[in-house]
C-alpha cells in the first residue's frame, strides 16, 4: 500500500473545488439559514482522509453530525463515486472485530465506545474513500468541464439560427424541414419567401441585429474567461493529479479484507499495544482525568477547530497524515507552497494584504501547537503529567485563538481552498481529551456559516456550469423508459 | 434508442367483425393503426410484439361500434440528444444536408459539417473535401450525433452534427462509380 498522503491531498483539493457548496437536505426541509449545511461535504471528506474504513455512526459522533445528515452526505458521495460503503448486520462481537482493526491502524480515539454496543443485531454501515475511483472521477470531471466550455467556444453542438433579411423572422435548424424549397439550394422564409441567412453570417447584414450579436460576443468572452479562470484556479488540483499519476493507489480493499489485514498488521507492528489499549487511555483520561474547566473535547475540538481554521487560512497541509504512524513523524510546519498563495489571492488584490496579515497571526498562534504536537506523540507512552501539561498549553493557545478569532470574525475571510485543520485534528486525536465546553462558542458556528458562502463564491462559477452539464446530459426524458 | 414498452389504446371495432376471430381482427387493426406512427411522448412505434390484455368491450350509444381497451407490448424508437446514429443522406443543399435514420429525419447544417468540406452544386449536389477523398451526397451513409430534437405531438425532428471524432461518411456511394 502506497502512502495515502498525495491522494489525501487530492481528495481535499477536489473537495474544495467541487463539493464546497453542496447542500444535502431532506425533502421536507426548506432552505433556511440554519439548515444551510454547505461545507459539511468538505468536512466529511477531510475526515475520511484521516480514516480508512470507518463506521458511519462513529464518524457522525466524531463530527458531531446527525447520523441522518451524515448518511445523506455519504450517499451523495457514494453516487459521486468518491466513497465506497458497506452495510452489514452484526452483533457486538462483529463490531469488536472492526474496533480492533481500527485500533490496529492507530486510528485509536474513536474506538472508545465498545461498551456501548449491546448484544443485538444491528445493521452497521461503514464507509471508506475509494482512491482509485476518485482519481478517475476527478480527471473525468475536469475533462468534461473543459470539453463543454471548448465545445461551446467552437460553437459545436449549437443549433444554427437563420434570419429572414426581409421581415426579420427567425428560424432555427429545427425548422429546416419546413424551410427547404424544391427550387433552389436555400431556405426560404415561410411568410415572405425571402432567402434566409444563417445567423453566423449575419455580421455582413448589419441593420438586422437587435443587439443580439453583442450578447453572443459577450457570452463568448465570458466562456473564454471562464476557461482561463478554470485553468488558473484548478491548477493545484491538476498539478496534484499529475503528481499522483504514477504513484501506487492506496487500496484498502473491502471491509472484511481490510479488517483482517489491519488486525494482522496491528498485532505485529505495535505488539505492546493491545487492541483495547488506546481506547482505554483516551477514555480513561476523558472521564477520570483532571477535570479542566475548558478542555477542548476530542471531537468537539476537532470540529470546532475545523471551523476556526478553515476560515483562518493556510498553514497548509503539514505532512501529518491520516494514521497514527504518520503523526509520530512530526513534520515541521511547511512553508506555504506558492501555488496555494496564488489560489488564495486569485480573487482581488486587496485581499492579498488581508491574507498576509492573517497568515501572520496564524503562524504566531500555531507556534505553541507545534511543540504540542511533539508532546502528543509521547502521550502514547501514557505520561499523565505530560498530558496535563499539554492540556494546559493547548487550552491557553485555544483561548488566545478564540480571542483572536472574535476580532477577525466580522472581517470577510479570503476564500482559501486549503485549511490546516488536519494538522490540528491529528494532534488532538492523539491526546484524546474530553470536556464539556459546548455552549460557549456559538460564535464559531456563526463564523463558519459566514465563511461557507465566501468560499463558495470563488468557485461558484464552475459549479454552476457543472450542474448544467450534468443536467444537459440527461435532460428531456421525463418519460419512464424501459430499455428493450 | 429503442425501447420495449407497454402501451394502451382504445380500439373501436365495427360490429361486422364480431365473431370467433374477433380477437385476431382486433390485433390486425391495432397493428395497422399503430405501427409506424409517432407520438412525441414515446417516439416511433416500430413494431407490436405482443398483446398484454384485451379489456371488456363497451358498446357505444347510438352506433353498433364497440370499444376495447387493448394493452400491447411494442418496440419504440426515440432519438435522444447526444445519441449517435447512422443515417442515409436524402438531400443535400447549400444549407446542409438531410438524412434519415429509419423513421427519423435529421438535418445537419453546414456549420456542423467539417470545415474542410465544401459544398459543390450541380446535378448531384454534395459536400467534398478539398482533396476529393470524402464526399457526402444523396444516398451516402453517415454516422452523426444528434444535438437537438424537436418533439411535436406527432413528429420528431432532429438536428445533428458530423463535426466530431469518428463521425461522418461511413460508406460512400460515389466511391465505386
Ligand atoms: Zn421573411
Amino acid at each position: 500500500m502506497g502512502s495515502a498522503d498525495p491522494f489525501n491531498r487530492l481528495v481535499k483539493l477536489a473537495a474544495r473545488a467541487f463539493y464546497d457548496d453542496i447542500t444535502t437536505k431532506g425533502e421536507n426541509q426548506q432552505k433556511t439559514g440554519r439548515s444551510d449545511n454547505r461545507g459539511i461535504a468538505v468536512v466529511v471528506l477531510d475526515t475520511l482522509t484521516k480514516r480508512q474504513w470507518v463506521r458511519e455512526e462513529d464518524l457522525a459522533k466524531d463530527l458531531k453530525l446527525h447520523t441522518k445528515q451524515l448518511r445523506r452526505t455519504l450517499r451523495f458521495f457514494e453516487e459521486e463515486k468518491l466513497v465506497t460503503r458497506d452495510h452489514r448486520k452484526e452483533t457486538a462481537k462483529g463490531a469488536k472485530v472492526y474496533n480492533a482493526a481500527v485500533a490496529a491502524t492507530g486510528d485509536s480515539q474513536q474506538t472508545g465506545r465498545e461498551g456501548d454496543d449491546k448484544q443485538k443485531m444491528h445493521v452497521h454501515s461503514y464507509c471508506c474513500l475509494d482512491y482509485a475511483q476518485i482519481y478517475d472521477v476527478v480527471r473525468y470531471r475536469l475533462h468534461r468541464m473543459k470539453k463543454k466550455l471548448k465545445d461551446e467556444l467552437e460553437s459545436k453542438n449549437t443549433i444554427q439560427e437563420y434570419v429572414c433579411p426581409n421581415c426579420g423572422k427567425r428560424y432555427t435548424a429545427l425548422d429546416a424541414l419546413q424551410l427547404v424549397s424544391p427550387y433552389d439550394e436555400y431556405f426560404h422564409c415561410e411568410s415572405c419567401n425571402g432567402v434566409l441567412v444563417a445567423e453566423s453570417d449575419k455580421l455582413a447584414i448589419q441593420d438586422l441585429g437587435d443587439g443580439d450579436d453583442n450578447a453572443r460576443k459577450h457570452r463568448h468572452d465570458k466562456i473564454k474567461d471562464m476557461l482561463s479562470k478554470m485553468e488558473v484556479q484548478l491548477k493545484p488540483l491538476i498539478d496534484q493529479l499529475a503528481r499522483v499519476k504514477d504513484l501506487p493507489i492506496p487500496e484498502y480493499g473491502n471491509l472484511q479484507a481490510w479488517e483482517a489485514r489491519a488486525h494482522a498488521s496491528g498485532r505485529s507492528a505495535n505488539g505492546d499495544l493491545t487492541a483495547s489499549d488506546p481506547s482505554k487511555s483516551s477514555q480513561g483520561f476523558g472521564f477520570g482525568g483532571t477535570p479542566m474547566p475548558y478542555v477542548g473535547e476530542t471531537k468537539v475540538g476537532l470540529l470546532r477547530n475545523f471551523f476556526h481554521f478553515s476560515c483562518e487560512v493556510e498553514v497548509a497541509f503539514s505532512g501529518i497524515g491520516e494514521k497514527g504512524e504518520m503523526v509520530k513523524s512530526e513534520t515541521p510546519m511547511k512553508v506555504l507552497p506558492p501555488w496555494m498563495i496564488k489560489d488564495g489571492m486569485n480573487l482581488t488584490k486587496e485581499q492579498r494584504g488581508e491574507t498576509k496579515a492573517e497568515t501572520k497571526t496564524d503562524s504566531t498562534l500555531t507556534a505553541p501547537e507545534v511543540s504540542d504536537d511533539k508532546k502528543s506523540s509521547t502521550v502514547n507512552d501514557e505520561k499523565k503529567s505530560i498530558q496535563d501539561e499539554y492540556v494546559k498549553a493547548y487550552y491557553a493557545a485555544l483561548l488566545m485563538r478564540q480571542r483572536e478569532q472574535e476580532e477577525t470574525m466580522n472581517r470577510p475571510e479570503p476564500a482559501n481552498t486549503i485549511s490546516n485543520e488536519d494538522y490540528y485534528t491529528t494532534t488532538e486525536r492523539q491526546v484524546g481529551m474530553k470536556s464539556k465546553r459546548d455552549e460557549d462558542h456559538e460564535g464559531d458556528d456563526v463564523n463558519w456559516e459566514e465563511a461557507g458562502p465566501t468560499t463558495g463564491g470563488q468557485t461558484r462559477q464552475f459549479k454552476v456550469d457543472l450542474n448544467e452539464e450534468a443536467e444537459a446530459s440527461e435532460e428531456e426524458d421525463d418519460i419512464d423508459w424501459e430499455e428493450g | 434508442m429503442f425501447f420495449h414498452m407497454v402501451l394502451e389504446r382504445n380500439m373501436q371495432l365495427h360490429p361486422r367483425h364480431f365473431g370467433r376471430d374477433l380477437r385476431d381482427k382486433l390485433v390486425a387493426k391495432l397493428m395497422k393503426d399503430v405501427e409506424g406512427t409517432c407520438s412525441g411522448h414515446h417516439g416511433f412505434i416500430v413494431a407490436i410484439t405482443g398483446i398484454e390484455s384485451v379489456g371488456k368491450g363497451r358498446i357505444r350509444d347510438g352506433t353498433g361500434f364497440v370499444v376495447f381497451p387493448v394493452k400491447y407490448q411494442c418496440v419504440v424508437f426515440r432519438p435522444f440528444k447526444g445519441e449517435i446514429l447512422e443515417a442515409v443522406v436524402t438531400m443535400v443543399n447549400k444549407m446542409g444536408f438531410f438524412a434519415e435514420a429509419g423513421p427519423v429525419q435529421i438535418f445537419v447544417s453546414n456549420h456542423l459539417i467539417p470545415d474542410d468540406m465544401e459544398f459543390q452544386p450541380g446535378d448531384i449536389p454534395n459536400y467534398t473535401t478539398s482533396d476529393g477523398s470524402v464526399k457526402i451526397q444523396k444516398e451516402s451513409e453517415v454516422r452523426l450525433k444528434i444535438i437537438g430534437t424537436r418533439v411535436d405531438a406527432t413528429e420528431i425532428f432532429c438536428i445533428g452534427t458530423i463535426k466530431d471524432d469518428f463521425l461522418g461518411v461511413i460508406s460512400d456511394p460515389g466511391a465505386n462509380s
